[in-house]
């Protein structure tokens, strides 16, 4: 048990931390939200057949008493079929109405306003190429500035790769010919992992990028800068 | 390893040297055995048999064969994961991806697929009072399919050339622009073989399942795994052709520079459509068989009937049914749009509502009843919990909003292992234990194989529970390692050791086996005081069972005959039955599809020659042989006299 203990807390600490369930942005969050949510009504019917599942193997398990015994006929009993028929109907329209919410409203990658900075990710085997609209461009890394909306235009120049930054917003893929797009509104600064989701060939695993999220003046600083 | 052949250096990596090792080792000792124990007339009964029995068992033989070939792969790539930026063996990049493509598709393709057919070919004529199925020969060429399928696939390890673009093979990564070389073609003809045996293994239950049942065996009186076998069925005679076209369109890409999935006229999300089309159904093709098999053994075990037969049928119905129509729910991230997305999702998340009922239905089953807890109803205890926890994953993947952030990530691969190990493969271990005295009329210790349950169920959730965690804290699949900030180290540590202990469970399943053959204790019939009609013959059930046909007036007739001490009426005249005999056809044709697809897979234009003129020369030996005929004779003698 000493031994197990260092793993239980390094577990409960990494627990803590899931950077999914972290967001820094609101689309991120209302992701987050979907898979709590999500979660929560998931660990209630778990929980209804476990109890279930306890109660009946402890209590009709086969013992010394019961051993010769020849338990009834039972074709079945419409009131609890039509029970177990509706409810799980009630709980997956509680999950499907902010779902399709969600779903619509992450779809809309339409920029909000001309101030919207708009960004061109070229994923190619393996690596990321990030193009601002005054020409520069950076490899593996994507800053961004603060509280200011971006629209991602996500492009592959060879086979499909996938764009995901956890803690900003979920993936989306780069799909040669296509052009996706992402809407996202960083609300936090600092340095988060970005990593490539789609398999796509040997260096899959190398394809990663970090994304800086940079207060508004220092961008422009940093946009404006050569390099 | 480099080596020096005629002048020429030529590298051979030392994981493919230790696998010929392996090889070189392990066929004499095989051999020995063999020699010494005089199998070769076993062996040549077995091979060249249409008997339903036999074929079923060497169907599990063979899956279990590469179930272990697979389960060492994964062994391997969690070991390479076992820590922060590990370096095992040969195991990154390439090697790594090679192992995750061999893993995924043969657990898929030639274990979960393969073992449930070999498993309806046991149990299901039994069940429904048939002699043999429909088809026998057929059966027989469905089998050495698979084996051929199964075989082109397995060698491409052992000339260097294991397949690399992953068990779902996205274009474009998987055409020749970007993954040349013979990897991939092992991928498409080793599938392309087997399927086509898997679809005639489908027609042959439909037909069987239809044509053949006992005289009062009504659908509405049938068990349900007979009825998971007529609905899966269904679902092979749609999903599988969609594969076989992507994997010829595919091959067509990749052979001849035709352009389905890629360039100005083609377009990668083809495949991906094609593909799941294909792969949602499969889905369900290895997880309804399972239904249908812990359904009879919760039943059997409970000493009770299934509770809501009909409900049962009809959510095995549904789940078939919505299984064509939830594909988009893998391609989420594609950008298909909110209307397509918001669809999909809605369709995937009914699936839950019959799933639902199935296991409410299974728990109500052994409410009131009298639970045995031998090994086969251990493991489909053992599934209850475990497989919802799998289901209720795959509700939360269903909400498409939310499966951006799951999707390719550890957390798939937590929730696919949930539901596949968690249906498919208990459910073939319950029903080896369960069927095991009908397959050899022995019957496997219970002691070990509650040894082998409870480490596998133990070093399962070890494994993959925790890989929820991971996926969420933003870990993609696939990857060979991870760093020290990723923060998912322990995860991974606990995720390995569970899968060695996977491993050793599989020791004590192996041992039991050879202990049950060693020790020789006969099974007698009926040893688990069966309530289904494949009970009610000697095990193990002697060619042509049902002489005499079983006349059926009720669910679990067997049982009720015991109970009110009155045998099986049976029916005045015997059916005419398939006539099981022994043929090498099935054999050759095998060897020349094996051929033929060496001969397209390294592009070798005189091999492939040979093999198309030896298979279409089966087409015609077939067409002038009839293994009945001398079965027709001797009747038409009876006749006369």
């Amino acid at each position: 048990m000493k031994k197990l203990l260092p793993v239980l807390i390094m577990l409960f600490l990494t627990g803590c931390n899931v950077r999914t369930l972290n967001p820094v942005s609101e689309t991120g969050a209302d992701q987050a939200f979907l898979i709590k949510l999500s979660f929560g009504i998931m660990m209630f019917v778990v929980a209804v057949v476990c109890v279930l599942f306890i109660i009946f193997t402890v209590k009709y398990h086969e013992n010394d008493l019961n051993r010769k015994d020849i338990p009834k006929h039972e074709e079945g009993s419409r009131v609890l079929e039509i029970l177990w028929t509706t409810i799980p109907f009630v709980l997956l329209a509680i999950l499907a109405v902010p779902t399709v919410m969600y779903t619509f409203q992450a779809s809309n990658t339409e920029a909000g306003s001309e101030d919207t900075l708009h960004v061109d990710v070229i994923a190619e085997q393996w690596n990321w190429t990030f193009a601002y609209e005054n020409g520069k461009e950076t490899h593996k890394e994507l800053v961004l500035p603060v509280d200011r909306e971006v629209v991602l235009h996500l492009k592959s120049t060879d086979v499909i790769h996938s764009f995901w930054v956890p803690r900003l917003i979920g993936k989306r893929d780069t799909i040669p010919g296509e052009e996706n797009e992402l809407k996202v509104t960083p609300d936090q600064t600092g340095t988060y992992q970005g990593k490539c989701a789609e398999f796509c060939g040997l260096g899959h695993t190398d394809m990663r990028f970090d994304t800086e999220v940079i207060p508004a003046e220092e961008f422009e600083e940093w946009l404006s800068e050569e390099k | 390893m480099e080596f020096s052949f005629n002048g020429k250096s030529v590298f051979v990596p030392t994981d493919v040297i230790a696998g010929w090792l392996s090889v070189l080792i392990i066929t004499p000792i095989v051999l020995y055995i063999i020699i010494k124990n005089r199998y070769w007339s076993t062996i040549l009964d077995y091979t060249t048999t249409t008997n339903h029995r036999k074929i079923g068992t060497l169907y599990i033989l063979f899956s279990m064969l590469f179930f272990l070939r697979a389960g060492v792969d994964a062994l391997f790539m969690r070991t390479q994961l076992l820590t922060p930026e590990n370096e095992f063996w040969v195991f990154q990049g390439e090697k790594y991806n090679e192992l995750f493509t061999t893993h995924g598709t043969m657990m898929i393709f030639f274990v979960a697929t393969p073992i449930l057919i070999g498993l309806m070919n046991v149990a299901v004529p039994l069940q429904i009072g048939a002699n043999d199925l429909a088809f026998p020969y057929l059966n027989l060429v469905g089998f050495y399919l698979f084996l051929t399928g199964g075989t082109i696939f397995f060698l491409a390890f052992f000339f260097n050339a294991a397949p690399n673009m992953g068990w779902t093979a996205y274009a474009p990564l998987s055409t020749d622009s970007y993954t040349p070389g013979p990897n991939n073609n092992f991928y498409i003809f080793g599938l392309q073989v087997s399927g086509l045996g898997t679809i005639f293994a489908a027609i042959n239950m439909m037909a069987t399942i239809i044509r053949l049942r006992a005289p009062g065996l009504t659908l509405s009186r049938m068990p349900l795994f007979p009825w998971a076998t007529l609905i899966t069925s269904f679902l092979i005679l749609i999903a599988f052709p969609v594969l076989a076209i992507a994997l010829l369109l595919l091959q067509f890409d990749r052979l001849y520079d035709a352009t389905f999935f890629l360039g100005e006229l083609g377009h990668p999300v083809y495949w991906q459509h094609l593909f799941w089309i294909f792969g949602h159904p499969e889905v369900y093709i290895i997880a309804l068989p399972a239904f249908g098999i812990f359904s009879d053994i919760i039943s059997n075990f409970s000493r009770k009937n299934v509770f809501g037969y009909t409900s049962m049928v009809i959510s095995l119905t549904l789940i078939g049914l919505l299984a064509l129509m939830v594909w988009v729910h893998h391609m989420f991230t594609v950008g298909l749009g909110a209307f397509s997305n918001t669809f999909f999702a809605i369709t995937s998340m009914l699936i839950a509502v019959p799933t639902g009922i199935k296991v409410f239905n299974w728990l109500f089953t052994m409410r009131r009843g009298v639970i045995s807890m031998k090994a086969p109803m251990m493991f489909a205890l053992g599934f209850i919990p475990t497989f919802v926890m799998g289901g209720v994953t795959g509700v939360m993947l269903s909400s498409a909003a939310a499966d951006m952030q799951f999707h390719d990530s550890y957390f798939v691969v937590a929730h696919l292992h949930y539901v596949i190990i968690g249906s498919t493969i208990l459910a073939a271990f319950a029903a080896i234990y369960y069927w095991y005295p009908i397959m050899t009329g022995k019957i496997l210790d219970d002691t070990l194989g509650k040894w082998h349950f409870w480490l596998f169920l133990i070093g399962f959730h070890l494994t993959f529970f925790l890989q929820h965690l991971a996926g969420l804290d933003g870990m993609p699949r696939r990857v060979y390692e991870y760093t020290q900030e990723d923060g998912v180290w322990s995860y991974n540590f606990i995720s390995s050791i569970g899968a060695y202990l996977m491993a050793v469970s599989m020791l004590f399943f192996l041992w039991n086996i050879i202990k049950t053959h060693r020790s020789g204790a006969k099974a007698g019939d009926d040893p688990w005081d069966g309530r289904t009609l494949e009970w009610s013959v000697p095990s193990p059930p002697p060619e042509h069972p049902f002489e005499r046909m079983p006349v059926i007036d009720r669910r679990d007739m067997f049982w009720w005959s015991k109970i009110n001490n009155k045998p099986l009426p049976v029916a005045k005249n015997p059916r005419p039955s398939p006539i099981a005999r022994r043929t090498f056809q099935p054999m050759f044709l095998a060897g020349s599809l094996f051929i033929l697809s060496f001969g397209f897979i390294y592009g070798w234009v005189w091999v492939q020659i040979l093999g198309g003129i030896l298979s279409l020369s089966t087409f015609v030996i077939r067409a002038f042989s009839d293994e009945r005929t001398e079965a027709y004779k001797r009747e038409e003698e009876e006749n006369e006299q």
